[in-house]
């Protein structure tokens, strides 16, 4: 049988796990690494790069890579269009379509973002869809050097803040369908990261799970009981994380610099600030003080810079003092939530029995402190903050694949759904934090006579006026019988599943006929664009594959090359050459990097594999010199740098 | 599907075409989840007596018991048909869960239950219940009187202890109505329990449902004084 996973599709970085022998694990790429940093990036021939390698672009080759997409997602442009500035990409929105809607509903006009990589345009979920790709091929190699039978990888279960509407939920399935993955269950990130701790083994009782990652904040409160994970209350912000600790440096920095060396930035250069204040901010939670360290192209250096020996650097102390100072605000918006949160589970924070951490922003120092001191308690941080969601993910994704009864997730819907009624008010049909899967229906009847159809409008938050709302969706009834206004009785109901996602039916109870219904989602896509986008994405597979082993061969190739430079560059390298090396053998490995050199930034992946071998077979005499070297200098109790 | 059933009391199996009583939500004959067509109310189908003192830990067990049995998790590899009865059966049982669990909701769905319409908060009636009408009339002088002081200018403690004050005897006969209602549906248990007639039954339902609305109208005032306090 193929295989299923979990994936913890992230704003900074995403990862993939799965269950093995009762046991979640994460799966590590070839370097190691579990993380795949959420960072697309398209070259100029139209290769796709995803991960470390976008990332690496980000320094190069700014606007055309994006990055932190999942902020987009489900998103219309005026909702991003202050935000969108921040960053070097391209974001823009379909054009408006006139005359389409009456007065009141600006929003239908608009549809969902679209964002600029190379010279082509996404949907955010296509954006997104590149990144589960990348995981579902980590995932298959895993599975094939493992040499399963099956190692594919088409169904998944995904995780999402707790905090998302329906629209990011719904945004979040279509990009596993675009990626070709089954969608097996959207679940909760804190959720997730509870089932990973494996609380209910533990003892009964509450526990808070506080999730700050690199775009977004969730606080949910769990019971959990004989195996059973009963959410409570959740709460959050979906536009609060890392990200705007990262922005407030770059910009702090940036002014800086602007002082000492007037002139226009590149992205690149803005790219490199964010790059080392990010540095610094992680250095900050091991350390008390720390350098923000940026190179300065000469062109961002300007004539007013100050004659330093190249290359030119940008240095300025920072301590986590300051730091702090800096991010409070940020940190405190999160206690709102908090306490929020709390009240719509009816308890104190003595009641609270264990708090979890979870997302990467919590190995802060003041975020540790702070949620200490709102429950009382210290909290757990045994698990990585990075990989804990995923890994309930995967415990999912497993529960849904054995049927295992040990444990069971009841999640809540985070916000209200109502619909609109007269004068613009929202009446809600189903509470926030009502357990899911859960229904609600309300009675529809026609204003006119023989009217056949009704406009139904769909938001969801927690506000009276329809306009401070989120418009989820426009429904439209058709066919309901002919007859005198008024007197037709259409029993719409509404069905949120336990992905947290809306469905809507409808009944005209006087004939029993069940209604059509036109969905027009108001930042989503359309199931037709869903498939559309689905089979654009096959017709590229085959040069997505060959993309992909094209990056391989460069970095195989790249890592052939650096050890190369690293053994020559060696102190000890010339005396090597002169009393080891065969005649010419210096000549040829010299001739064969260079070569390699100059075919690695072509797309010829042949080429760049058998110049690779060349350097390998070249070099081969001198790492067993190396080696050799190596193992003696240990004999004789000395470390191989010392070896002169 | 042919067989004619005694109306409300039996469910049909779309699996096998067996008959089922209405309140259990596996097949007897083929032990496949059954789709929720004809079903009990919210008591019966939690397993609980219509009630308004129900024992809450009993409640929660059962709500987690059935959970464990409908959830669409473990229904993932099944039919079509039994992934959507888990689906509607697991959603049926979270809004009744919703509904009973807190006293005000019980009683509200029990009053609709036995036929006395909606006591929503939304449905509240704008006319003052005739048991308020004393205590609304005073309230409203003293609204008067401290939305005067505001608009003059007056210093802002003086007005919001007029506020402060205006709703004490309102928040007094909230406490009388929580007692009350306490009282109220320690008597419809008891009637329960002593399999009582239908006449008594009606009065304790109707002076139950006069309690719940004159507590909504009291918490819009409430409500209402808060928000002249915070804005």
């Amino acid at each position: 049988m193929s295989k299923v996973v979990g994936i913890d599709l992230g704003t900074t970085n995403s990862l993939v796990a799965y269950v093995q022998d009762g046991v979640p694990v994460v799966i590590r790429g070839t370097g190691g690494d579990a993380l795949v940093p959420s960072v697309v990036s398209a070259a100029v021939d139209g290769t796709i790069y995803v991960g470390r390698e976008a990332e690496r672009r980000l320094l190069t080759e700014a606007n055309r890579t994006v990055y932190s997409v999942k902020r987009f997602m489900g998103k219309g442009i005026e909702d991003v269009r202050d935000e969108a500035r921040l960053f070097p990409f391209r974001v823009g929105g379909p054009a408006p379509t006139a005359g389409e809607d009456g007065p009141g509903a600006p929003e239908s006009k608009t549809g969902v973002v679209r964002i600029g990589l190379g010279e082509r345009e996404f949907t955010p979920p296509e954006i997104s869809a590149f990144i589960l790709r990348e995981l579902k091929h980590r995932a298959e190699a895993f599975f094939t050097a493992r040499g399963e039978v099956e190692p594919d990888v088409d169904r998944a279960v995904i995780t999402v803040p707790a905090y998302f509407n329906d629209a990011q939920r719904t945004a979040t399935r279509d990009a596993g369908r675009i990626a070709g993955l089954e969608v097996l269950r959207i679940i909760n990130e804190p959720t997730a990261a509870s089932l990973a701790y494996g609380l209910d083994k533990k003892h009964d009782g509450l526990i808070a799970v506080y999730d700050l990652g690199g775009g977004t904040f969730d606080i949910s409160i769990l019971r959990v009981e004989d195996g059973v994970f009963q959410v409570l209350s959740t709460n959050g912000d979906t536009h609060l994380g890392g990200d705007d600790i990262d922005l407030l440096l770059t910009t702090q920095v940036l002014e800086d610099l602007a002082r000492r060396a007037p002139g226009p930035r590149s992205p690149e250069a803005i790219q490199a600030v964010r790059k080392a204040v990010i540095q610094a901010k992680v250095d900050l939670s091991e350390r008390d003080e720390t350098e923000i360290v940026v190179p300065l192209d000469s062109g961002a250096a300007g004539p007013g810079a100050s004659v330093e020996p190249t290359p030119p650097m940008y240095r300025s102390r920072l301590t986590r003092a300051a730091l702090e100072a800096l991010i409070a605000p940020i940190v405190d918006r999160t206690l709102a939530p908090c306490r929020q949160a709390l009240a719509d589970a009816g308890l104190t924070p003595g009641h609270i029995g264990e708090v979890v951490l979870v997302g990467g922003s919590t190995r802060i120092p003041l975020v540790r402190r702070q949620v200490a001191g709102l429950f009382g308690r210290a909290p757990h941080t045994e698990l990585n903050p990075d990989e804990v969601v995923a890994l309930g993910a995967a415990v999912q994704a497993d529960i849904l694949m054995t049927g295992n009864r040990d444990v069971l997730l009841l999640d809540v819907t985070p916000l209200s759904l109502g619909i609109e009624t007269m004068g613009g008010v929202t009446s809600k049909i189903i509470l926030r934090n009502s357990t899911i899967p859960a229904t609600g229906s309300e009675m529809f009847t026609t204003a006119v006579d023989s009217q056949t159809a009704v406009d139904i409008h769909v938001v969801q938050g927690e506000r009276e006026l329809v306009a401070d709302s989120r418009s989820l969706a426009r429904f439209k009834l058709r066919g309901i019988p002919p007859m005198p206004a008024g007197l037709p009785r259409v029993q719409v109901q509404f069905q949120i599943d336990a992905n947290g996602i809306l469905s809507v039916t409808a009944t005209e109870l006087r004939t029993g006929i069940g209604q059509a219904i036109d969905v027009k989602p108001s930042y989503g896509l359309t199931d037709e664009q869903v498939e559309q986008m689905l089979l654009d994405s096959f017709e590229h597979a085959e040069a997505d594959v060959e993309a992909r082993l094209l990056i391989e061969a460069r970095n195989e190739a790249e890592s052939v090359i650096a050890a190369t430079e690293k053994a020559i560059r060696a102190p000890e390298f010339a005396e090597i050459a002169r009393t080891e090396l065969a005649e010419g053998e210096q000549k040829r490995i010299a001739s064969v990097l260079a070569g390699l050199k100059m075919v690695l930034g072509s797309t010829d992946r042949e080429t760049i594999q058998k110049w690779t071998h060349a350097l390998n077979d070249a070099t081969q005499h001198l790492a067993e010199v190396i080696m050799n070297r190596s193992v003696q200098g240990a004999l004789a109790g000395k470390n191989v740098d010392d070896v002169t | 599907m042919s067989s004619p059933a005694p109306v409300r009391t039996v469910q049909i199996c779309r699996s096998c075409g067996g008959g089922a009583p209405v309140d259990v939500h596996f097949c007897p004959q083929c032990t496949k989840i059954l789709t929720l067509g004809r079903h009990g109310d919210y008591f019966s189908y939690l397993g609980v007596p219509r009630k308004l003192n129900l024992d809450i830990v009993e409640l929660e067990q059962k709500f987690r018991s059935l959970s464990r049995h409908f959830h669409p998790d473990y229904f993932y590899n099944a039919t079509p048909a039994e992934r959507r009865a888990s689906l509607e059966r697991s959603s049926y049982l979270n809004d009744a869960y919703r509904t009973i669990r807190l006293p005000i909701s019980r009683i509200g769905y029990l009053l609709e239950l036995e036929g006395f319409g909606t006591t929503s908060p939304g449905s509240a009636s704008k006319e003052v219940p005739p048991a308020l009408l004393e205590e609304v009339f005073a309230l409203n002088e003293e609204l008067d009187a401290a939305r005067d002081l505001r608009r003059e200018g007056a210093p802002a403690e003086g007005w919001q202890e007029r506020l402060q004050r205006a709703r004490q005897p309102i928040e007094a006969k909230r406490d009388a109505h929580e007692l009350q209602l306490q009282e109220l549906s320690a008597r419809w248990d008891a009637l329960v329990d002593a399999n009582a007639g239908d006449q008594e039954r009606r009065a304790v339902l109707g002076a139950l449902r006069e309690r719940v609305l004159e507590r909504n109208y009291i918490n819009n005032l409430l409500a209402g004084i808060e928000r002249e306090l915070t804005t």
